[in-house]
């Protein structure tokens, strides 16, 4: 990988989640291994993102499914390598656009791992597709009937995730939906990816689980780009 | 004998499972009770007792030879560890000192009778949210009375009550 | 601000692109002990115990209540837990004490009583502890091998190198999941044509890889994860329960199998319950001895990025090495990823386990080079093994890699390659050519491998599995091309899974298919002069001792 980060911007950026997080801090419940939170942040209301209700199972075919982690957009707006939550999904549903099949955007809930949100989006995709994204960018694409933790394709390395790389990603779902055998989007490998940014990848992830909902349904998404 | 019917209903069922066409060393018919003595000093056994390590169909180790795999003459299911093996390597972890070993190798030896696709069906379904305290109940059942696996049996049994309890059944998500 | 030259200088070096964190015990981010830790506390009542670790039976959740059922020995346990730390932690260190007698305490201990135990001890008494404490006597240590694009020949030749180096384990994992049936039986052929013993695994998905061990392309399996909070487990699509079940569905196919945890996985999953990272590692450890299982991969493994960000946190990647060794597992002990930019850090990470010796003192070295390791990366990679078989000779320590010449390193990986080739051929796979043979025996990366067609590969993989196919036609395979010792390897291994003596604790297999495990080769150490020496194992240190680069002073021409 060739990408340079800058240095200063990802301190602040760790500056910037560790003096949230510590604001929202609250002693801890110890009762039944209850997480320490004083429940989800509010969620920002923006204007590009908005929620229309529960997100129902789709019958059409040709449709695959983008499911976004629960802090995606509307409490944190970049991913690990500052990439916005816009210019991601405008890529992914490029992607798929491009082999002529629509996406539909919902936000899950009741987990903020991957697996999980891939395994919930699949079961609601017409195509039985689905792509799930953290907040942090950590990127899957799952069938209906596989494993939660099996998968297609997965993006383990969330920095080493271009815009590029998610318009890939959007590109081989919608082939996965139509049938096709895709070639796998080429793995980017950079083995320095964990020593530089394993402890804000914990941090981000930490605010994304702080907005995890047991029980709450996903949530159908209008996106709007113009 | 209700046990001798449900032997051969095993049998069958795993044949038709896919479990090879050999026949497979009935349950009932191996519980253990003439397993040898044996103690830690008895390890390795393929070195030191190789007489006592058989197939799954009962054939002696040493008697299954490269020149029948290639001809095609083993059925890869004789390739498998027995149960009488199992309960043999849990008699020497214990007698070196680990008898939670012991026990996982004898859940382990109830299990050599399971179909491969079942036995990772009930895998799948004592993850979290998979099943139904019924279903759990439903598998225990199966292992008890098909397979003879107490022990296995009541482990989604225990599942069962502790999947309730603290609500990793299906729809407590 | 007008900069200060020598800062200027300091901010630039490599260790300054590590990420380093303070600690926040509410958030898990603290190495050894938080303020949030559970005193320990033991209460047994007819033979039940009823209180752990301050709570009460009533309130236990899965995790503690998993424990109290199958993990800890009740017959010593108030004697045990009665007893002071620093009495236990002494005993650990005394060589004077026999490792058994360790065990009869360490085995009986709460799992917070376990870790305050391990708060005792500084870094120099821990690598003393796991001298004495490793349950197999000769340590061994353990290779990836994978590459980016899943070449099967590659894959073949690495590992057929690593065999020949001195790994008696090979783990691969794939780039792409469905890729997983080729670079199994790519690794195993591979293994076998190296160093007939060698026992190989592909680490996937839970009930994949359990498919993959049924059909005798692997041998063992180590990336069965288990957590220390009931919310992890349950993300990691898990409980105690189904996690011991599937090790009893391991042993029951004649497979060997330990669990996998490590520190920091709970704070990047993002559910601590405001624990130290040492005492939801105990809860691991504890998991894994009550489901029977022999051993365990720790050391906080991929997650290594969070306890070497915090203070102590290296101490405390020993430590839990050495608490998987006192409940008397077999203990693999991490340093298998990348973990820091600087070369002295790196070096620094894997002290302790080298030093001391454990059953595998990496869990997975690269032994390919990074940039192809789809694990993310190792703590040291095949451009280290020179510096790493230097630290051996140099310190006589038996760090488990041998130096072997350039040309055996041609000869054995073209043996591999050709009988990966053979194999593919023989199962009706895409076809392996002469030019990727040729480029896996004196490539070094995958960029040196000719590209397949991936898609191809992708669906021969899923017909294979479709049709059945099982160990028995990869031995007809070999035969068939009359690569006859690949093939007799490959059927031996067969063999020994019927037999199951490597399913007992710590066992690998030497050449000769010899089991090598903590009941016959048990760590006997009791200060100087006993245990394991490396100068005593001479066909280990001549080798390690005649590095291909060193002169010969009788024989240097002037």
């Amino acid at each position: 990988m060739s990408q340079e980060i800058d240095e200063t911007l990802l301190k602040n950026i760790i500056r910037d989640v560790l003096g949230e997080m510590k604001s929202a801090d609250t002693p801890i419940s110890f009762k039944g291994g209850a997480v320490a939170t004083d429940g989800p942040s509010q969620e920002n209301s923006v204007d590009w993102f908005k929620s229309t209700g529960v997100a129902k199972p789709g019958r059409s075919k040709d449709e695959v499914v983008i499911a976004v982690g629960p802090a995606f957009a509307t409490v944190m707006t970049q991913t690990i390598i500052k990439q916005s939550h816009k210019d991601v999904l405008r890529q992914l549903i490029a992607g798929i656009e491009e082999e002529g099949l629509k996406a539909r955007v919902i936000k899950v809930y009741r987990t903020s791992d991957v697996s999980f949100i891939s395994a919930e989006a699949d079961k609601l995709s017409g195509s039985g597709i689905a792509i799930a994204v953290q907040s942090k960018g950590t990127t899957i694409i799952h069938q209906k009937d596989q494993d939660p933790l099996n998968n297609l394709e997965l993006f383990p390395q969330a920095p080493v995730l271009t815009l590029d790389t998610f318009r890939a990603i959007g590109k081989n779902a919608a082939q996965y939906a139509k049938g096709m055998s895709p070639s796998p989007v080429p793995t980017v490998n950079d083995q320095m990816a964990r020593p530089r940014y394993q402890a804000l990848a914990a941090l981000m992830h930490i605010k994304e689980t702080k907005q995890v909902v047991v029980g709450k349904p996903a949530e159908e998404i209008d996106v709007n780009f113009n | 004998m209700s046990s001798e019917v449900d032997d051969l209903v095993a049998k069958i069922m795993s044949e038709l499972n896919g479990n090879g066409g050999t026949a497979t060393q009935a349950p009932s018919t191996d519980s253990g009770k003439d397993d040898p003595d044996l103690t830690a000093q008895d390890f390795p056994l393929f070195k030191k007792h190789p007489d006592l390590v058989k197939s799954p169909s009962g054939k002696p180790l040493k008697e299954i030879s490269f020149q029948d795999i290639v001809d095609g003459k083993v059925d890869s299911k004789e390739l498998r560890i027995a149960p009488s093996t199992l309960r043999m390597q849990g008699k020497i972890a214990s007698e070196a000192g680990r008898s939670q070993i012991q026990n996982n190798f004898q859940r382990a030896a109830e299990l050599t009778v399971v179909p491969d696709d079942r036995l990772l069906e009930m895998y799948g379904a004592l993850r979290p949210y998979r099943s139904s305290k019924q279903d759990l109940l439903d598998i225990a059942d199966e292992l008890e009375n098909k397979y003879h696996a107490p022990i296995c049996s009541n482990w989604f049994k225990e599942a069962a009550t502790n999947y309730e309890k603290h609500k990793k059944l299906k729809g407590d998500n | 601000m007008k900069r200060q030259k020598r800062f200027e200088k300091l901010e630039k070096r490599p260790v300054h692109l590590d990420g380093f964190v303070k600690e926040w015990d509410d958030e898990g981010l603290v190495a050894m002990h938080s303020k949030n830790d559970p005193a320990p506390s033991l209460k047994v009542e007819n033979g039940v115990i009823t209180e752990l670790d301050g709570k009460k039976r009533e309130d236990f959740d899965l995790i503690d209540q998993y424990i109290a059922e199958y993990g800890i020995n009740i017959k010593n346990a108030e004697k045990a837990n009665a007893m002071s730390s620093k009495s236990i932690a002494k005993m650990l260190i005394d060589p004077n004490v026999s490792r058994s007698e360790v065990i009869k305490v360490t085995t009986a201990l709460t799992p917070a009583k376990a870790s305050d135990v391990i708060n005792q001890l500084n870094f120099a008494e821990m690598i003393m502890a796991v001298q004495k404490m490793r349950p197999r006597r000769t340590p061994f240590t353990q290779a990836h091998i994978t590459n980016t694009l899943d070449n099967p020949a590659e894959i073949a030749a690495d590992g057929a190198e690593a065999a020949l180096r001195g790994f008696p384990e090979l783990e691969t994992t794939t780039a792409v999941a469905r890729y997983a049936p080729l670079n199994a039986i790519s690794l195993m052929v591979g293994a076998q044509a190296g160093r007939p013993g060698v026992i190989t695994q592909c680490s996937v998905e839970e009930a994949v890889e359990l498919g993959l061990g049924m059909r005798g392309f692997t041998a063992y399996a180590e990336t069965i994860s288990v957590y220390g909070t009931d919310k992890v487990f349950t993300d990691g699509d898990d409980t105690p329960w189904s996690k011991g079940f599937l090790a009893s569905c391991y042993a029951s196919r004649g497979l060997k199998m330990r669990f996998s945890s490590g520190s920091g996985s709970e704070v990047l999953m993002g559910y601590t319950e405001g624990k130290s990272m040492l005492y939801l590692e105990s809860r691991c450890i504890y998991i894994t001895k009550a489901s029977g299982v022999q051993g365990l991969q720790n050391g906080s493994v991929s997650c290594i990025g969070i306890p070497s960000a915090v203070p102590s946190g290296l101490r405390e990647v020993l430590g839990e090495n050495l608490m998987c060794m006192m409940m008397d597992l077999e203990c693999a002990s991490s340093n298998d990823q990348t973990f820091s930019h600087s070369d002295i850090r790196r070096t620094e990470r894997m002290l302790g386990q080298f030093i001391a010796g454990t059953d595998y003192i990496s869990s997975g070295y690269a032994g390919e080079e990074n940039s192809d390791n789809t694990f993310a990366g190792s703590n040291m990679d095949v451009l280290d093994y020179d510096d790493y078989e230097s630290m051996e000779r140099d310190l006589a320590v038996n760090g488990g890699i041998l130096p072997i010449t350039e040309q055996q390193s041609i000869k054995i990986r073209n043996k591999a390659a050709k009988a990966i080739q053979a194999v593919f051929d023989g199962l009706g796979l895409p076809e392996i050519t002469d030019e990727e043979v040729e480029a896996a025996t004196y490539g070094s990366t995958s960029d040196d491998m000719p590209k397949r067609d991936m898609t191809q590969d992708i669906k021969a993989a899923q017909d294979l599995m479709d049709r059945g196919v099982t160990v028995s036609d990869i031995i007809k395979a070999l035969d068939d091309h009359d690569l006859d010792d690949t093939a007799q390897a490959v059927f031996k291994l067969a063999q020994q899974k019927i037999c199951g003596d490597y399913l007992q604790t710590s066992a690998i297999f030497d050449k000769d298919w010899n089991c090598i495990s903590a009941v016959n080769d048990n760590n006997d150490y009791m200060g100087p002069g006993t245990g394991y020496r490396v100068w005593e194992d001479e066909d280990q240190w001549n080798k390690i001792k005649n590095i291909p680069w060193a002169l010969d002073p009788q024989k240097v021409d002037f």
